[in-house]
């Protein structure tokens, strides 16, 4: 092992791989947001986003790649997941589950995910454990081995774990169902999990693997404690020598119909209590759009004041539980509303009490108060997201993943800021309508 | 021993082939089918590892016994200010299990002048809301805010304190709220087990008390709640502290000028004294219908924070079932495959702790994964520990601990702790040099008195698992999900 060691070292004084590395762009600081990054390329096309925070002796290392839900082809649901659980099972230098335990034994913490468009690993570790990371990254990426018996264990074990979840929350195939309503087109509306995950082939998998698991379809984001000099050369060491692989065009964006409005009174679905979902859908959005939709979720669903909750969990007491999200998606951003209540009963009169307060909205103008109460509390959210390192890491991985240049984004914020009550009343003439409604009741009548 | 799976290189083949072509391409300086020599083994950490450094933690008592405390953490846009009121869930009477959590949350629901809607729109009105905590031994009130709000922050901290009222109908909310979440946490195995192993460790002492379920809450009046109010939110039983890009002494002196008129005697609270560990064979089912997987868990009483045998132990636990290499984890799920996963856990409260192990057990392996489980406990009980487990796992536990204080959160969490619990600097920032001082020879002492006495057993999973797979045992005490003994199964009884 020590002889190892040795070797290494001597191979970093040997071989400068810093040098190797072609940055083609490098974005000056945006001033605006709370910290600064640097971005660059290899010349194998692989991005890469540095940002130093010295505060604590910690980094954390993202590889995300266009490899989500959106590149799945029908009668292949799951295999985007599959994927991202096989990246544990080992690679030419790392048997399987050994990254686990590689960042584990240094005290650091990972995990991966997959969202439509991405699927994302990330660990943070000690900062003077950055060149391990690296290497675990680097290794999969360029040589994952993929087996036929480590394929069949992980299926396996995924199919078990999502019934698992389903049985013990009973409440959870309605999140899917809902899903398939609010995207009526099977790219955005098809499950993480579903039944096509039982019929892959190992050729699907490799194929899919070779096609988006490339440094040109990735980016890697690095964020802690780190020197700038020396984490180029780090960089540039463990994975300017990856090859590139095929170019992968995004996906085409899905164009919705606008429709009558889908309701779905009482499915017959299994739950555990009377309740529902309601969605709205946007689209197309126009410029603008996006920052009204923030201040808006504020205004109806955060805080204990916040118009939704306000109206069926204290002023109606028609609801137990309510909590609602944006979801944006290429070409589409929606808000979904989850109500848990006891009856039938309950369940209509809570959605006629959302939809009155979400009717005042288009009707009048949201006050002045109000509206700095929804920025003010935006601006806290928004400063805690980026007060680690992962979510800053998080944050710049999803902003290159949602197609949006990084240089503009220290002007989001104050695009939020912005927007005036006047464009509030404009955005919710404009979406909240019938025909861009969604309902999912579920529970005993 | 983990098992390998073998390495088959059917698909690699074919995928380096196209890597490869690709290297060949791009004309660098990789050859075909080759790999750079420093892929092959992990490479070195930087020689110098960055040590913690935590900001201290400047302490104040005011006059009427408050403690002031402050943190300056200048990168921080954020700033956490939090009341601590050294009482918790311990601190309910006997008949009244829930009443430090339903006080806690009324705090904020009116005062003499204002009603909650009000004064939830006053803190919201500066993007903050406040988020409840309630320990066994200590009650912690957190409002995050931008730091232009903290005075606006404090003042509504400091009415919302001092001239709380309570009445029916928010109270009424409030149990409403809380009946529902209880219900909703009986759904989790986890849940289930973690307070079914309390109320035993803890029968007959105060800490049992924080077990309570959904059904008792209704029975809490505001008279209740003024009573648990009147008897421990006092300022010599309480602190604020205030963590962020602040200035200490000037914010030390703000709270002072707006909490110095808080009047009251000390309270008459003292920690409850530790229980002694379980002694004897004792297995306790919880029956939940539809669970997909047997719950376990085998946990007692260990020391509380303060004392020398902190560190050790948690090198100890560690060993045991930190992570995936672990003990527990290797065996129950890599070696005999009897668990989905398993790991080991440990929380101290006032003057004692517990640990425990956790694990999801498939369902036909329950008596085979219980003995192992213990078989890993007495190991450890029994033997010296492995000098490379010692040092993974303090290597483990110095590289994690910045993590525990990156976010405004975390780092308010653990202050809140350090100042409830009155900890002594060790537990703040001496915590890495604590850990690496850690030898065998203290796992060994540490693991001998606190792992030798006999674990409780918790399984939580369906009914009809009892008769299938748990026959052999000696004795089965049987609960709902109510934490009701329904019955006790005895060997060779039908069941």
């Amino acid at each position: 092992m020590k002889k190892a060691a040795r070797a290494i070292i001597v191979l970093a004084f040997l071989v400068r791989p810093g040098l190797s590395a072609v940055p083609s762009q490098e974005s000056a600081t945006p001033g605006s947001l709370p910290f600064s990054f640097q971005e660059f390329r290899l010349r194998n096309g692989l991005r890469v986003i540095l940002s130093e925070d010295p505060r604590l002796p910690l980094v954390t290392v993202a590889v995300g790649y266009s490899a989500g839900t959106l590149r799945e082809k029908p009668e292949q649901e799951g295999l985007a997941f599959l994927l991202e659980n096989l990246m544990f099972q080992g690679s030419e230098n790392i048997g399987p589950l050994q990254h686990i335990a590689f960042v584990q034994k240094v005290g650091g913490e990972l995990n991966a995910v997959t969202s439509p468009d991405k699927a994302l690993f990330y660990e943070t570790l000690p900062s003077n454990q950055l060149a391990l990371a690296l290497w675990l990254e680097s290794d999969r990426m360029k040589s994952l081995v993929i087996t036929p018996a480590a394929i069949e264990r992980t299926r396996t074990d995924l199919i078990k774990e999502h019934g698992d979840r389903v049985m013990s929350d009973p409440d959870l195939e309605t999140f899917s169902q809902f899903d398939l309503l609010l995207f009526p087109d099977w790219l955005y509306g098809h499950p993480l999990i579903g039944p096509g995950i039982a019929n892959l082939v190992e050729a699907d998998i490799a194929e899919f693997h070779r096609t988006y698991y490339v440094p040109n379809n990735a980016v890697l984001c690095i964020v802690g404690n780190i020197d700038i000099a020396k984490t180029r050369e780090l960089v540039a060491r463990y994975f300017d020598s990856i090859p590139p692989g095929p170019d992968s065009p995004f996906p085409s964006r899905p164009v919705f119909r606008r429709e009558n409005d889908a309701v779905v009174r009482f499915s017959l679905l299994p739950a555990g209590s009377a309740g529902f979902h309601m969605g709205f859908r946007f689209f197309p959005l126009q410029p603008g759009d996006a920052s009204s939709l923030r201040i808006l979720e504020y205004v109806l669903l955060e805080g204990e004041t916040s118009r939704l909750r306000s109206r069926v969990l204290r002023r109606d007491l028609t609801a137990r539980y309510l909590t609602g999200a944006l979801d944006e998606r290429p070409s589409i951003a929606t808000l979904k509303i989850f109500c848990l209540t006891t009856n039938a009963d309950l369940v209509s009169r809570s959605e006629k009490g959302i939809l009155a307060e979400i009717d005042k909205l288009r009707a009048n103008a949201v006050s002045q108060d109000e509206l700095t109460k929804a920025r003010r509390r935006f601006v806290t959210d928004y400063f805690n997201r980026l007060s680690t390192n992962l979510g800053k890491a998080r944050f710049l991985v999803d902003a290159v993943f949602a197609g949006k240049g990084l240089d503009t984004l220290g002007g989001e914020l104050a695009d939020v800021l912005s927007v005036s009550p006047q464009a509030l009343v404009a955005f919710s003439r404009r979406y909240f309508i019938p025909q861009n409604r969604v309902v999912l009741e579920f529970g005993p009548r | 021993m983990r098992r390998q799976a073998p390495r088959q290189r059917t698909a690699w083949s074919a995928v380096r082939w196209t890597l490869a072509a690709g290297i060949v391409a791009l004309g660098l300086a990789v050859p075909a089918g080759a790999q750079e020599r420093f892929r092959r083994t992990p490479p070195l950490p930087d020689a110098q590892r960055l040590e913690l450094k935590l900001p201290p933690v400047e302490t104040f008592v005011l006059a009427n016994g408050l403690t002031v405390a402050t943190a300056r953490r200048p990168e921080s846009s954020v700033v956490t200010l939090q009341l601590v009121i050294r009482a918790g869930e311990a601190d309910s009477p006997p008949d009244r299990p829930g009443l430090a959590a339903m006080t806690a949350r009324m705090i904020g629901k009116g005062t003499k002048m204002l009603s909650a809607d009000y004064i939830e729109d006053m803190i919201e009105s500066i993007g903050a809301e406040i988020s409840v905590a309630v320990f066994m031994d200590y009650t912690v009130l957190t409002i995050n805010v931008l730091d232009e709000f903290l005075d606006r922050a404090i003042y509504i901290l400091r009415l919302i304190t001092i001239e709380a009222e309570f009445n029916e109908r928010e109270l009424g909310a409030i149990r409403r709220t809380a009946f529902w979440e209880l219900y909703e946490k009986k759904k989790d195995p986890e849940v289930l087990g973690w307070r079914q192993l309390l109320s035993v460790l803890f029968e007959g002492h105060p800490y049992r008390i924080a077990t309570y379920s959904e059904d008792v809450i209704k029975f809490i009046t505001p008279r209740d709640v003024a009573t648990f109010y009147n008897r421990f939110y006092r300022p010599a039983n309480a602190a604020v502290l205030v963590s962020g890009n602040i200035d200490g002494p000037a914010v030390a002196q703000k709270v002072g000028s707006h909490f110095g008129a808080w009047s009251g005697l000390p309270s008459d609270r003292t920690a409850p004294p530790p229980p002694s560990p379980n002694d004897r064979e004792r297995v306790c089912y919880v029956e939940v219908p539809d669970s997909p997987a047997a719950t376990v868990f085998a946990g007692n009483v260990i020391m509380g924070s303060s004392g020398p045998d902190f560190f050790p132990f948690l090198v100890l636990k560690q060993i045991l079932g930190g992570t995936t290499r672990s003990r527990l984890f290797m065996n129950l799920r890599e070696s005999k495959g009897y668990a989905i996963y398993a790991f080991s856990e440990m929380e101290v409260f006032g003057s004692c702790g517990v640990y425990w192990v956790r694990a999801l057990v498939r369902p036909e392996f329950l008596v085979p994964a219980m003995r192992e489980i213990a078989g890993e406990i007495g190991a450890l009980a029994a033997g010296p520990s492995i000098p490379s487990e010692i040092e993974e796992a303090k290597s483990y536990l110095v590289g994690s601990l910045p993590m525990r204080f990156e976010s405004p959160a975390g780092f308010a969490d653990w202050m809140a702790r350090y100042v409830a619990l009155g900890l002594d600097k060790g537990q703040w920032d001496r915590g890495p040099e604590e850990v690496k001082l850690v030898n065998a020879e203290r796992v060994r002492e540490t693991a001998r008195k606190f792992l030798s006495a006999r674990p409780v057993v918790v399984i939580v999973g369906r009914p009809e698992w009892l008769g299938a797979y748990l026959g052999e045992l000696d004795a089965i005490e049987v609960y709902d999900t109510a934490g009701q003994l329904k019955q006790t199964f005895r060997k060779g009884e039908g069941r």
